[in-house]
Parts: C-alpha cells; structure tokens; sequence
C-alpha cells in the first residue's frame, strides 16, 4: 500500500511540473489524455471490474456534455449550477444500463449499451434540434478555465482525484466483489451477497466518474455536437486503452490513455494520415499478443523484476530463480 | 422431538415438456445428516438449484424452519442459513485461497464491504479448519489439486455460516486418502450441529456419513429410510441396474 501511494505521489508530482517542462502544444495533447484516462477508468470500474462491457459510454459522457451545453447555453446557468445537474442526471442515465444488467449479459449487453449510444445519436438531432444544435451541436458554450495551463491543470486533478479514489475502491473489498461477479455472478450469489445491490453501485459510480469528465471535457473543448461525442472511434478509443492498459486495474487505464495518445499525436509529424492508424492499430495487436492483461502487467512484472520478485509480486525462491 | 429444517412440499420443475422434479416432498431434520442418491439425471441437482433458489420451481413449496421461501432470492436463503458446493467446484480464478473464503465471509453492505482491506484472521481459520496447509492459502485455484479445489468449495459455504449444508458430489474426483480426509471432516462438522444434504455417487463412502437417505429416479421420491434400508430396496436396484 505504502509503496503505491509513493508511486501516486511520485506521478503526480512528475505530472504537475509538465507545464514547466514541455510546450503548450504538447501540454493540450495530455490535457487530451487525461480526459481519455477519465473515460477509460470510468469504463474500467464497471466493464473491466464486473464483465458487464458497456459499448455506451459515450452515451453518459454525452449526456452530462449536452446537458450542462443546453443548461448554459439556452438557459443562461451558471456552470456551477449546471456541472453538478448534469452530473447526477448522468447518474440516473447510468443506473438506466443496470435495468438490461438485470437480464442480459455479455454480447447482449453490450449491444444494448451500444443502443443506448446510436439512440441518443440520433435523439439529439431531431428533438428540438432547437434546444440541441441539431446535427450541428452547440458552439461558444462558457469555459470553466481559460489557457493551456489551467486547463491542464483541472483535468490532471481530476483524473488523478479520480484514479485514486477508484484505485483505493477497488483495492477494498468492493474490488474483490465486483471481480468475482466477473469471475462467477452466480457463485457470488451463493456466497449470500446480492449482485444486483453491487452492481447497481458500480454502474452509478462509473456514471459519476463519467459525469466528472463529460462536464468537464465539454467546458474545455466549448462546444459539442453530436457527431464528435456519440462517435464510434470515440467509444473504441475510450475501450482500447482500457484494455491495452489492462482492465480491472485502475492504474492500466490511466496508462492506456496515455501511451494511446502520444502514440497518435506525437507519431502525427513523421507517419502521415491513415498509416498512422495502422500503426495504432498494429501496436495495439502486438501488445495483445504478448501481454494480453496489458501494458500495467509488464510495468509490474519489470518492477518485479528490479525488486528481485517473481511476477505474482512475492521474493524469489533461490531454490528456483 | 427434532425440528424440520428444511422441508420440500410437492415441489415440481419442468423444462420444455421434460420433469426433472415431480411431486417432490422430503424433509432434513436440525442436525441430520440426509443422502439424496439417484442414478444420473434423476434431478439431485435440479433439487439443490430450487432450494438455493438458482432455478425457480413450477409447483410447490420450501419451507426454512418453517418460513415458506419460495419468494426469497439465493441471497437472501444464504443469509437464512442454506448454503451449498457446486459438483464441479467453482472457484474465482484469479483470486487466492484465502480471498476465495474472504467472499464468503464479506457482509451482503457496500459500506462494509469497502471497509474491508486485508486478509481476516478468520478466513485463514476457515481456510485451516478445511484442511488447509499454511502455504496453501495464498495458491490459486489452478495450483489446487481436486481435493483441495473441494476443500475450497466447502470453506467458502461454511464461512456464509450455515445451518444447512448442501453438498454436491462431494468426493468425485478425489483419492481414497482425500476421501477419508474429507468424511472426517463432514463428520466434525455435523458434530459441530451442522446439518447436511449430501448428493453422491460414491454410496460407500457416503453409507457411514448418513442418517437417512432419499432416493429419486426421474425426479420422483422411490425410497426412504436408512442406508440399508433403501439399498435392499427393489426400486432403488431396479432404477439403478434396471430390469
């Protein structure tokens, strides 16, 4: 635990003095990756934890953008009135994917996630396109903080007020419980705890940490549309680093989200257009391959490693080292 | 005179236009020890998924000392004091021995639950009354022999702190020293006031375990009685060998 928390510490130490250290280009390319981290951790404590794979998380993020967009920008609310509404209404959207939960699991809930998010897609254009900005989506919607640095520094807190938060969760016995649902639902049940109670709670936190980032990334980026937030490439990036990060970690999203977008943004000068994607997508397959727990298992097993211990994080035995 | 523990009235489970149960009815007493033997496919294990609620009965009903729970979630039955193992053992994979059991222990409440960081002293105990070696606790399921996997099954249902103990196939798959080990253990815990309904294939080591045993064939009761008892039966021989 110890020896975590420094771990913690030593991030977000590295991560507050970016600013000094890199340009302001580069810095809206993690303040970018942080609100990927957000995402991906979001998804993570509810698909990567329980094994219910939600296909819709843009669908909450979505929701908590356009509902402080529409608070803000057609009612003239403050955003410190807005935030929150829109936060707790995500909330209610998020219990709303524990109600399919109930009755279906795998493939099928994943495509009824996936509804969710085609649904609102097309809902926000022709429902009171008016109120909405149609297929266009709102533009000019008041920011939370102005400059590249602040910016940064308000999604960094975030994720990282975030990260822990759901890193000691799921370090306690809700992580426990929630992994065994993925394990065996049924054998969970019979250990006399009610499953339907713990998933409910990890549908709505995954919603609240949704929530968080869908407010904030709208009043950073100042506008939305529906094409830029109900888009498939934005739930397959919010997936793929979770998964390339490795699931049911916490830590692997925040990793994911990272190397994900440093390898789209920082590869874009030397590798052109759609050749960059393939890249992405190679890289992606070869870190599946060979450690498909991903990208956190081989941080540990080198820590490991260095620390002189086997890959389960115990001291080597000298008999068989 | 002994009280009924559990207690199955005409219970009845249909799939398609199949009856894996019909017309059910048996009763353990607080402290027995009951056999529930029949050939392959007879619908032991249909009846453990209707006590533990994990399929839903047609017809009839399940009284819990006294209390009919046929509205009551596996949970909630858990909470009661019914418990069972599964015949082919269901670990969770990824976790420890000891963070198997911890499962069983956890309060069914979130806040709790989150309260809880490390290891129990009582999961180990659990773990070590089981039968458990020290350096065993913290192996994975798929370092675990047959015998210990069945270990694990039983420490994670005694740590939800049964009064009724349902035990499916329970020596399948184990050596004769495993199968000793483990009979002394079930015949610790019933001293200990456990009460069981054991499924078994193995009548042998099963006979010295038993007060009573029910018989079903086709889902329907055939026999009743003690061990002896039934085995001379000509309807238990004949569902067993046939005519």
């Amino acid at each position: 635990m110890k020896k975590s928390l420094s771990w913690w510490l030593l991030f977000t130490v590295l991560m507050s003095s970016m600013p000094l250290l890199i340009s302001t280009r580069s810095l809206r390319i993690f303040i970018f990756a942080n609100f990927i981290a957000i995402f991906a951790m979001s998804w993570d404590i509810l698909s990567g934890y329980t094994g219910y794979i939600s296909f819709g998380h843009p669908f909450l993020i979505g929701i908590a953008g356009y509902t402080s967009a529409i608070l803000t920008h057609q009612f003239a609310t403050p955003l410190y009135i807005s935030m929150p509404i829109a936060i707790l209404l995500t909330m209610v959207a998020g219990s709303l994917f524990f109600f399919p939960a109930l009755r279906t699991r795998g493939t099928y809930f994943a495509l009824v996630t996936l509804a969710f998010m085609e649904v609102t897609y097309h809902l926000v254009q022709v429902v009171r396109p008016d109120v909405t900005g149609g297929s266009r989506g709102l533009t000019g919607l008041p920011l939370l903080v102005t400059g590249a640095v602040q910016n940064y520094y308000v999604s960094l807190f975030a994720m990282l007020f975030i990260g822990l938060g759901l890193w000691a969760l799921a370090r306690s016995g809700l992580g426990t419980v929630l992994s065994a649902i993925r394990m065996d639902e049924d054998a969970v049940k019979s250990a006399g705890l009610n499953t339907s109670k713990f998933k409910l709670f990890a549908f709505t936190l995954s919603a609240l940490v949704a929530g968080i980032g869908g407010v904030l990334y709208t009043h950073y980026l100042g506008s939305i549309s529906p094409r830029g937030m109900f888009d498939i490439n934005f739930l397959f990036t919010i997936l793929i680093a979770a998964l390339i990060g490795g699931e049911h970690s916490i830590v692997g999203p925040i990793l994911g989200a990272y190397f994900l977008t440093f390898l789209l943004e920082f590869s874009r000068p030397y590798i052109p257009g759609s050749w960059r994607y393939l890249c992405y997508g190679m890289i992606a397959l070869i870190v599946y391959m060979y450690a498909p727990r991903g990208l956190f298992t081989i941080v540990n097993a080198v820590e490991n490693r260095i620390r002189g211990k086997n890959l389960r994080g115990e001291e080597y035995d000298s008999q068989t080292a | 005179m002994t009280a009924k523990l559990l207690e199955l009235n005409a219970l009845t489970k249909k799939f398609g236009g199949i009856f894996a149960v019909y017309d059910l009815s048996f009763h353990v007493e607080e402290g027995e020890s009951l056999g529930l033997i029949g050939p392959n496919g007879s619908g032991k294990t249909t009846t453990f998924n209707l006590i533990m609620s994990e399929l839903k009965q047609d017809e009839g009903n399940i009284f819990f000392k006294g209390k009919e729970i046929s509205g009551y979630p596996t949970h909630e039955r858990v909470k009661m004091g019914i418990s069972r193992t599964y015949q082919i053992p269901r670990p969770f994979g990824e976790m420890s021995v000891t963070k198997n059991i911890r499962i069983g222990i956890m309060p069914d409440e979130i806040l709790s639950v989150m309260r809880m960081h490390s290891a129990s002293k009582r999961e180990r105990e659990i773990g070590i009354s089981v039968g458990f070696k020290e350096h065993h606790l913290e192996a994975h399921p798929n370092e675990l022999s047959m015998g210990d996997l069945r270990r694990l099954e039983l420490a994670r249902t005694i740590a939800t702190n049964p009064k009724l103990l349902l035990l499916d196939e329970v020596f399948a798959g184990l050596t004769a020293g495993e199968i000793t080990e483990l009979s002394e253990l079930l015949k610790q815990k019933k001293k200990e006031g456990l009460t069981f309904i054991i499924v078994s294939h193995d009548l042998k080591s099963l006979a010295p375990l038993v007060d009573r045993v029910v018989v079903v064939s086709f889902g329907q009761r055939i026999a009743e009685g003690s061990f002896e008892h039934v085995v001379a039966d000509e309807k238990v021989k004949e569902a067993y060998l046939g005519k």
